[in-house]
């Protein structure tokens, strides 16, 4: 090759104008996250469902439940005042230096009494009372219940990947590039309108293009607002610049979080105050709120500032129609029994901030619209999730046509690398998480820390199919992991039926729709998957210049890759 | 619920649908030609009314504000399987859209109690 023909051939992203610069930014921020993103957004689409997929995993909880399903409802709480000052007792006796107490009198579901309230060592202490007694009643965990984390799991890995303060912050910078890829992709696209509905089927690379574009262009306000919402979820530790300006150095985000979830705490002021009856406030509050009372918080116990606030519950009904997630809130200084602050349902009581604040984290975990909209976020986290797939085989399909030499002497085994992790990232998560669910019924019951391994298995598997990935020849790999996952998938029923006995016409029978929408699901995600290892299986390998004619001028220009490479 | 569903969702897949046949690539993969001057404004505006309809059920359906992304939502719901069906069954694409207009404009008829 000679140095004339590199200056023809060889276009640095300055030199090809903004849709080129674009194109380039494109490529390269989508593939190296294209991977982390795929997983954030599968897990992130499966954590729609974690309660339906937390009670299959639970699996004798779902069977007791099924058996009082036709249980007359439980009478109503009526002894509320009583209840209340059970827990005043308690509480006075056994944490009587804690200035804050929560009382939960009506606890859902089941209508128990609860006790909560700071421990001096940090975090949350509870105790579940008896209504009646008001003894401490003792959990112990029964030899045959099923430690699990259940559905959480998808919920805890796709924002913070089980590594904590820094997982969530992976996960940030990860979704930062999403945004960045993004907006380059809309910018790329130039025929955004002309190919808005366009599919060709069974024609190559351009056929994984037009995927790629029609499930991003067509789902884009969704992509959007999720990543969107994902950050500002965690704002206050991503930006905390403005948190520390106001309130310096020393612990600033606690003081935040005072001052943003609660304004009006009093301090202290050390005279003595008896505590008087909580019902006369409660009933008050729910005048004022127009919702049952959730829960009692009374703040500084005993002293002449005392002031307790009350708390209501959402209604199903209510959350159908409400974007924001607060529920009423009322209260009142204990020493004059004045109401200092009311809140009603989906107010905010830090203005149009701390409304937007509060919706934008319930439009990210669709707390509102009930079961219809989660499907609907089911669907468009799928579509996500195949827009960051499609992406990352698009790139190597791509190079398979037209080696692109981005990498010099090593290009090819880059690419190599690239190709495992694709396999690996998109079969193998896939793989990954219905072996979670394996792990959940395979896993002996009363093993020790038993819900840690269920996590355990996950990971395993997950670094097992990468393995794998890297040992087989791309196109083997593809389709050996794709039927694996097709055929867990689609034996989750048998298995369930193996380990509890349970089985799908049983739960359509009783009405278990949870339990059967798991199964059902998974039987759908396996159909797909053995659909594509069939797809991997019979694809014919066509030379790869004579393809490249045969696509006539690629679509692609709009996703050209710009450094065409030494052909 | 199921009524707003359904409705929301032939609505958005209808106008959609519409909204594809005006384009002649995708005119062309149904009747084999492109489309007239006339025949594709009256495309578009049946689309963009269909569209603009959808947010009925939804905001009567839920509210005024879980409605309004509800609908988005199901903007993005409609036009999946209009990219999906164009390839492979064009013919229909055109049958199931006019019947989920005519579907989802009777049932719009519920709303206006």
């Amino acid at each position: 090759m000679n140095a004339v023909k590199v200056d023809k051939v060889l276009k640095t992203p300055q030199q090809g104008g903004l849709r080129q610069a674009m194109a380039w930014l494109h490529t390269w921020s989508g593939l190296w996250i294209s991977w982390l993103l795929f997983a954030i957004f599968l897990t992130g689409t499966l954590a729609v469902f974690d309660d339906p997929i937390g009670h299959w995993m639970t699996p004798e909880h779902a069977l007791e439940e099924a058996a009082h399903a036709n249980d007359p409802p439980l009478p109503k709480v009526t002894d509320r005042a009583h209840r209340l000052e059970l827990a005043l007792d308690f509480m006075a006796k056994e944490h009587p230096k804690a200035d804050m107490w929560e009382i939960w009198p009506v606890q859902r579901p089941g209508h128990g009494l609860s006790a909560y309230w700071f421990q001096p060592s940090g975090g949350y202490g509870s105790a579940d009372l008896d209504p009646l007694t008001g003894a401490v009643i003792e959990h112990a965990r029964e030899a045959t219940e099923r430690e699990t984390i259940g559905g959480h799991h998808f919920v805890d890995f796709h924002y913070e990947l089980h590594a904590g303060r820094i997982g969530v912050w992976i996960v940030a910078i990860t979704t930062m590039i999403m945004l960045v890829a993004l907006v380059s992709g809309v910018i790329t696209h130039k025929r955004i309108f002309k190919d808005f509905f366009t599919f060709r089927p069974a024609k190559g690379q351009r056929s994984w293009l037009d995927a790629h574009n029609a499930v991003a262009v067509l789902t884009l306000p969704f992509q959007f607002m999720i990543a969107y919402t994902g950050l500002a979820f965690f704002s206050d530790d991503y930006v905390p610049a403005p948190v520390v300006a106001q309130y310096g150095m020393d612990n600033p985000k606690k003081a935040f979080l005072a001052d943003w979830n609660d304004a009006g705490k009093p301090e202290r002021i050390g005279q003595p105050l008896a505590i008087p009856a909580l019902e006369s406030f409660a009933l008050r509050a729910e005048q004022a709120i127009g919702q049952e009372i959730r829960a009692v918080v009374l703040d500084n116990p005993n002293d002449a500032s005392m002031r307790v606030c009350m708390y209501g519950w959402n209604e199903d009904t209510e959350l159908l129609m409400r974007l924001s997630a607060n529920t009423g809130r009322a209260c009142y200084a204990l020493a004059t029994g004045e109401q200092v602050a009311v809140r009603l349902p989906g107010k905010s009581d830090t203005g149009g901030a701390g409304l937007t604040r509060s919706v934008m984290s319930n439009l990210h975990m669709v707390g509102f619209g009930g079961t219809p909209m989660r499907w609907l976020y089911f669907f468009c986290g799928l579509a996500g999730t195949a827009m960051m797939g499609t992406g990352a085989i698009l790139f190597l399909v791509k190079r398979r046509q037209k080696a692109g030499g981005e990498f010099g002497a090593y290009t090819q085994r880059v690419y190599r690398v690239i190709a495992c992790l694709n396999v690996a990232a998109i079969a193998g998560l896939s793989i990954a998480c219905v072996g979670f669910l394996w792990a959940n019924r395979l896993i002996p019951v009363g093993l020790e820390h038993r819900a840690g391994w269920e996590v355990r298995a996950f990971f395993g598997v997950w670094f097992l199919m990468l393995v794998h990935a890297c040992l087989r020849a791309e196109k083997r790999a593809w389709i050996e992991q794709l039927c694996l996952l097709a055929a867990l998938c689609l034996l989750l029923p048998v298995l369930n039926v193996l380990s509890t006995g349970d089985n799908l016409v049983a739960q359509v029978v009783r009405g278990d729709w949870e339990s059967a929408g798991v199964e059902l699901g998974s039987m759908a995600f396996g159909l797909l998957a053995g659909w594509g290892a069939w797809k991997v299986h019979t694809r014919k390998e066509k030379p790869a210049r004579k393809a490249a004619a045969k696509e006539g001028p690629a679509p692609s220009a709009s996703l050209q890759v710009t450094t065409e490479g030494q052909s | 619920m199921i009524n707003t569903i359904l409705c929301a969702l032939g609505l958005s897949y209808a106008g959609m649908a519409s909204l594809s046949l005006a384009m002649d690539r995708h005119h062309g993969q149904v009747w084999g030609r492109d489309a007239a001057p006339n025949v594709r404004r009256a495309l578009q505006l049946a689309g963009a009314l269909l569209l603009a309809l959808a947010i009925w059920p939804c905001v009567a359906g839920w509210s005024a504000t879980v409605g309004v992304v509800a609908w988005l939502g199901f903007i993005g719901a409609g036009a999946l399987p209009v990219a999906l069906l164009l390839p492979y069954a064009p013919r229909l694409l055109l049958r199931s859209s006019l019947l989920a207009a005519v579907a989802a404009l009777a049932g719009l008829v519920t709303f206006l109690r």
